[in-house]
């Protein structure tokens, strides 16, 4: 029965996989392709100031649409989950639909909204509060808007699930032996909700480390992710062999980054995706 | 009862398509068929019907989306199957390297004299052997007066501090360097990496000018003023002088740089002879103007020029006194190429701080 599934598993995951990271071992070829030349140049090559910049770029977008989901994120499905059955059946449901649209096409919605003279600058001007178009599309700002949005339903259903699931008789036990609400959330919420959080920040933070697309439309190409780098490489300057390495060593950085949340959570599978 | 419905109506629709079929039949075609290998909507269907009609020759038109899937079905095909492709420039020469490209009989295209010369002998083809230019890309800055407040001449002019967060470049890096390189009055294709890495540096100095990096329909960020001048490919000018036509084209007085579609004829075509009758017909000056105006792309017969549409002239024309200078960019070696590829991440990411 489960030979299917290994056969599918191997020709479509592990294969490409492992083409991936011969290929990233070869040289490039003079026009496009490769030649069977082993070499760790690609490697090296990663060590430039430049394309090690990429690598901290992307860091450094990811923490900040992350913290802001958390704090979006984490209220939101912590209420979520006291809300009586049917609402939470309609808060689900606004949270779905937009899933059915593609995700690309919601994004050119942003662009309509944040472009100049448009809805956001048509709002802000009519009340008064700016004279002049605000020019916001192509900006930072505008990239973190478009990750939050992308990635702000899986933060929501992780920290949902985990509360859910929570037996609120302890809170009103912490609360009943004298802690404060304060002391009863950092003591029992929280910890309790703590693999609903985890889950949720390894399900925004790595996909944000790779939704380049949002950075290239909301950003004007202008915020250079390793995701983009990839594209460039093997698009662009059919510089294959140094596109797959990079994707190695991304593929690396989220693969340990998903066993240090297994460590710390103790848990084995992600909460909040069954 | 209902699935009897649904079956009836999958049935007339079946039947239908049966009928559509059969009209296309009727037109006469006892000159055999020729395969016609190019990307989507490259000549109206009107030109297409007047050539089976004139020569009974039927088209049976075939798409790719990129160059390099044709050259890898070529490559599969070994020059057989297909009549006639219509590539870009630097594949072509990748294929006539490969020896896939069968030389042109010019006995029977004399109306090859009609090609602009500007676009011929170019690297691909330096003797024009084996290929017939059918469109060309040509560089050029695409500015809003109303919002620009210097005059821009040349690639130079868009260092100007005024222009700050204004203009809009596609991803193109050799054509985007090529700017850099062109100001320092060096070629597209110098394979010196201290000049490609001058021209960096160059690229950095107008990094603060740059609002945005893109392929796809740029000329809309030109039209809602969220720039106010942008370098774009030849389809997008177009696309911006139809919707405004108060827009102006500049042609760099560096000089200019610009891709040509050729045609050309695999070595084992099964029908040459239907191929070259095909590009004989597309050279006569009415149908090519009309291919043109069609195709947005910039006209390589001169002849044709004079019939363009005045509404089209300025951007699917060179002006008539053009005399610039014009430089293709071809193939370079790979360090010059990874050289280019590093100076542009250098470069966007500067845009982003």
């Amino acid at each position: 029965m489960l030979l299917p599934l290994f056969i599918f598993t191997i020709v479509f995951v592990l294969g490409p996989l492992v083409y991936m990271v011969v290929l990233s071992f070869l040289q490039r070829a003079e026009t496009w392709g490769v030649t069977n030349e082993f070499t760790f140049k690609n490697y090296l090559n990663i060590l430039e100031p430049v394309y090690l910049s990429t690598f901290v770029e992307s860091f450094k977008l990811a923490i900040i649409s992350t913290v802001l989901i958390i704090l979006i994120g984490y209220p939101f499905g912590y209420f979520m989950a006291k809300l009586t059955a049917k609402w939470k059946k309609r808060t689900m449901m606004l949270l779905m639909i937009p899933f059915w649209t593609s995700s690309l096409i919601r994004l050119y919605g942003w662009i309509i909204i944040f472009r100049a003279n448009g809805v956001l600058d048509k709002i802000l001007m009519a009340l008064g509060i700016t004279e002049e178009p605000l020019k916001v599309l192509y900006t930072y700002p505008a990239v973190v808007v478009g990750m939050i949005y992308a990635l702000l339903p899986f933060m929501i259903f992780a920290v949902y699930s985990s509360a859910e699931k929570m037996d609120w008789s302890l809170v009103e036990a912490a609360r009943d032996l004298g802690a404060s609400r304060m002391r009863a959330f950092l003591t029992v919420t929280l910890k309790m909700t703590l693999p609903g959080l985890l889950s949720g920040i390894i399900l925004t933070f790595v996909p944000s480390m790779g939704l380049f697309f949002i950075a290239d439309i909301l950003g004007g190409n202008k915020v250079v992710l390793v995701g983009s780098l990839i594209q460039d490489q093997l698009m662009k300057a059919h510089n294959w062999p140094f596109a797959a390495a990079l994707a190695v060593v991304l593929t690396v950085i989220t693969s340990v980054m998903i066993a240090l949340y297994r460590k710390i959570s103790g848990v084995k599978e992600l909460e909040g995706i069954v | 009862m209902k699935k009897i419905i649904a079956m009836l109506l999958a049935l007339a629709l079946v039947v239908m398509s049966f009928a559509a079929c059969g009209t296309g039949e009727t037109a006469k075609t006892d000159g055999g068929e020729m395969v016609l290998y190019t990307w989507e909507a490259m000549f109206p269907q009107e030109v297409l019907d007047a050539f089976t009609e004139e020569t009974g020759i039927k088209i049976n038109y075939v798409n790719f989306d990129t160059d390099e899937t044709m050259l890898a079905k070529l490559q599969a095909a070994e020059g057989g199957e297909y009549d006639l492709i219509i590539a870009d420039d630097y594949i072509i020469e990748t294929a006539i390297a490969e020896g896939l490209v069968a030389e042109l009989d010019m006995e029977k295209i004399p109306s090859v004299g009609n090609v602009n010369p500007i676009y011929q002998g170019q690297f691909y083809d330096p003797d024009d052997k084996y290929t017939v230019p059918y469109g060309a890309g040509v560089q050029t800055i695409v500015y809003d007066p109303s919002v620009v407040d210097v005059d821009i001449n040349g690639y130079s002019d868009l260092w100007d501090a005024s222009l700050e967060s204004n203009i809009g470049i596609t991803s193109n890096y050799r054509v985007m360097n090529g700017m850099a390189l062109k100001v320092m009055g060096e070629s597209y294709n110098t394979e010196d990496i201290a000049t490609i890495e001058a021209a960096g540096a160059k690229m950095l100095e107008l990094a603060p000018n740059i609002r945005l990096i893109k392929d796809d329909n740029i000329q809309d960020d030109l039209l809602s003023g969220e720039i106010g001048a942008a370098v774009m490919y030849t389809s997008q000018v177009t696309m911006a002088m139809l919707a405004n036509p108060e827009l102006k084209v500049v042609y760099p007085d560096e000089g200019i740089g610009f891709g040509v579609m050729g045609m050309f004829v695999p070595s084992k075509a099964p029908n040459s002879e239907g191929a070259h009758k095909f590009i004989e017909y597309i050279l006569d000056p009415e149908v090519s103007a009309q291919c043109f105006e069609y195709l947005g792309y910039y006209c390589t017969n001169k002849e044709a020029d004079a019939l363009i549409n005045d509404e089209y002239k300025s951007f699917l024309t060179l002006p008539e006194d053009f005399s610039g200078d014009t430089e293709m960019i071809g193939n370079i070696s790979a360090e010059a190429a990874e050289a280019h590829a590093k100076v542009w991440t250098e470069f966007k990411t500067a845009t982003g701080n």
